[in-house]
């Protein structure tokens, strides 16, 4: 049995399937690094990456584009973090309870529509999936190509948006007021930022990604949508960004912790072996607690973080 | 005296207008769907309240609802956003199972036990959570959300492992002894004397909040500030919160074992975690509207799977009408507070 396991073949795949399982979980890490940069807590984007889906999936399905599909998953997750951000930013709700009550609305709603668009049928409608992209030369390459570049285009497009967020966030005049209305809204406000448009920017940039990521899941994973398409993602790319101190690149390694587990446990499975992988599966929860309690001590929290803003108070 | 019934008054017609608001935009999507409202409610109406046997799954279900909103009340109230209910129910319900299967104790003894092993197990786990956040500043929102997955997984792992029930190979526990179970009221359906654990639980949280810890409690939720300068020591209170929040939702946990399932099994908690946190915010944190409300959403989601499974209409339109009542409280709130505002400055919450 575990010769099975240490065979060469096993573990290029194993590699492989964890850096296409943790795109799912980085695209929306990545946007919520600029949501909690701005000091709003986002429960929500398990609920918006179903909105994601479903949109995704729907518009691919009716149109035949699978980037049409894309497009309209991350529009409808723009719109849907609206919601959020209006409760957020204007009615300076509670943000945890304005996160869990969308995330229940969200799944409700986007199960509605899916069933209002497709109705019930003996069997689940289908889109082609995005194809496997080799890239030239690099696939070629005996375990890298095999690892790295067969991936269908949105795998590669996530890894990029890792150096393309890093560069927004730390080298654009966008990031830095996004920052600013983090760590001190009421300087950045006395310095001419609107608070507001920067924390609205902030939460919709962040539902593009996790519209982006339900589309993934809709449209080059499982190639159909499911109430429970999203399974607790959206929460664990959350964990992934407070695990990697709100920087992308640690994003990255985040959520390719998360992407590494889930992808041993479904391996294993499929050789039929019973680890008690449960624990292991618990294992990048636990080490959230333990990021969270070392970045506590630091204090490397956006200083405004999960409060609301008024000009009015001081 | 007079402004406490005015206010409660004008809580409760709130609360029914905003459950009338969510039902009427629910009745225009499943016109949308093409399907009859009115058939739709009609049949959730009566897929819950039909016969004696729904009726009797609307107490079962309300029984694990209306305790957990009770024991995220608690925290709620301090300011202690613990959204970790499933997670503190399922460590309920382990310690609880453990107390039942394994230490064979007589039924006059096992009971009580296990009923204190249960608020020892989620106590404990919201209670570390409450450390954290006062030994490290760690936020209590990602916190109890990473136990949750911890305990759903600590669950998996001993249902498929170490605590499989040998006779059969489903990943579930043993039975505990039918000594041990809760008795039904009648026999055929489900309820349980558990829900005697509402009529107790709603006295506790009446006197708790009256006694002088529940008002610490309170002072707490008011603003750090205000609770330091009353001389109240905030971190020993959050942590004492916390453990309370989580000893009365692990209550729940262990009435789901010895009350409806007799064993522990995969999805033990349900739903009923992020449920909770809806029903305790439309009953206003107070017992009395907990109970109400948690009745109300039983009876919502028992009609629901009926209507379901009657019409065309789909199950997500329960989740739609519950997802809609919790915005609408939160906007309403916010209304609220802006009146409040211009009156006395408020110290800034955090969640």
């Amino acid at each position: 049995m575990l010769s099975n396991i240490f065979t060469f073949g096993f573990l290029i795949s194993l590699l492989a399937s964890t850096i296409r399982l943790a795109t799912p979980i980085l695209l929306p890490a990545l946007g919520q690094i600029f949501t909690q940069r701005a000091g709003i807590l986002n429960l929500n984007v398990e609920g918006t990456m179903t909105i994601g889906a479903v949109a995704g999936f729907a518009v691919a399905y009716k149109t035949g584009s699978l980037w049409l599909g894309l497009l309209g998953g991350m529009f409808f997750g723009m719109l849907w973090s609206a919601i959020m951000a209006w409760l957020s930013v204007n009615m300076r709700a509670n943000q945890v309870i304005a996160g869990t009550g969308l995330n229940i609305l969200g799944a409700g709603v986007a199960v509605y529509v899916y069933r209002i668009i497709f109705g019930i049928q003996s069997l689940p409608p289908q889109v082609t999936p995005f194809p496997t992209v080799n890239v030239p030369l690099l696939s070629k390459i005996p375990v890298i190509g095999q690892i790295f570049f067969q991936h269908n285009i949105l795998v590669y497009f996530a890894y990029i948006m890792v150096f393309v967020t890093w560069f927004i966030l730390d080298k654009t005049v966008f990031g830095l007021k996004i920052k600013a209305v983090g760590e001190n809204p009421r300087a950045a406000d006395s310095k001419g930022i609107s608070v507001a448009k920067m924390r609205y920017a902030a939460i919709l940039l962040g539902g593009v990604y996790a519209g982006a990521a339900g589309a993934f899941m809709s449209t080059a994973y499982m190639n159909m949508f499911t109430e429970a398409i999203v399974s607790g993602r959206g929460f664990i790319a959350v964990s992934v960004v407070i695990f990697a101190r709100f920087i992308p690149v640690r994003a990255m390694w985040g959520a390719l912790m998360f992407g590494f587990a889930t992808a041993l446990q479904m391996r294993l499975q499929a050789l039929g072996i019973n680890v008690a992988n449960q624990l292991m599966l618990m294992l990048p929860y636990v080490m959230t607690i333990i990021a969270l309690i070392i970045a506590s001590k630091k204090a490397e929290f956006p200083s405004a973080y999960c409060l609301p803003y008024s000009r009015m108070e001081r | 005296m007079r402004d406490k019934i005015l206010n409660s008054i004008r809580q409760t017609v709130m609360a029914i207008l905003t459950i009338i608001v969510a039902l009427i935009i629910g009745a225009v999507l499943v016109s949308l769907s093409g399907n009859s409202p009115a058939e739709a409610y009609l049949t959730l109406f009566h897929g819950a309240f039909g016969s004696a046997q729904r009726m009797s799954e609307v107490f079962v279900k309300m029984i694990p609802l209306c305790v957990m909103a009770f024991g995220v009340s608690v925290a709620f109230k301090a300011n202690l956003w613990n959204i970790g209910g499933s997670g503190q129910f399922i460590m309920g319900a382990i310690c609880s199972v453990l107390v039942g299967l394994y230490m064979g104790l007589p039924s006059a003894v096992a009971i009580p036990v296990s009923i204190i092993a249960a608020m020892i197990g989620g106590g404990l786990w919201a209670g570390f959570a409450g450390w954290l956040k006062t030994r490290f500043n760690a936020n209590e929102v990602i916190t109890t959300l990473m136990l949750n997955y911890i305990a759903t997984y600590f669950l998996a792992y001993l249902i498929y492992g170490p605590m499989m029930d040998p006779g059969g190979s489903l990943p579930q526990t043993k039975q505990i002894a039918e000594s041990l179970r809760l008795p039904l009221f009648a026999s055929g359906m489900r309820v349980h004397m558990g829900i005697l654990l509402i009529i107790v639980l709603l006295v506790f949280m009446l006197f708790f909040w009256k006694s002088i810890f529940g008002f610490k409690v309170d002072l707490v939720g008011k603003g750090e500030k205000i609770a330091t300068c009353s001389g109240i020591s905030v971190k020993k209170t959050i942590v004492c919160t916390m453990l309370i929040s989580g000893a009365i939702t692990g209550l729940a946990g262990w009435n789901e074992v010895y009350g409806v399932q007799y064993r522990l099994l995969e999805g033990i908690s349900s739903s009923y975690g992020n449920i909770s946190v809806v029903v305790a915010l439309l009953g206003g944190l107070n017992p009395i509207g907990i109970t109400i409300a948690s009745f109300f959403f039983s009876a919502l989601l028992v009609g629901g799977a009926t209507m379901q499974r009657m019409t065309e209409v789909p199950y997500s339109i329960v989740d739609i009408i519950e997802g809609l009542i919790i915005v609408f409280v939160i906007a309403r709130t916010a209304f609220d507070l802006k009146i409040f505002r211009k009156h006395n400055g408020k110290e800034k919450r955090r969640c």
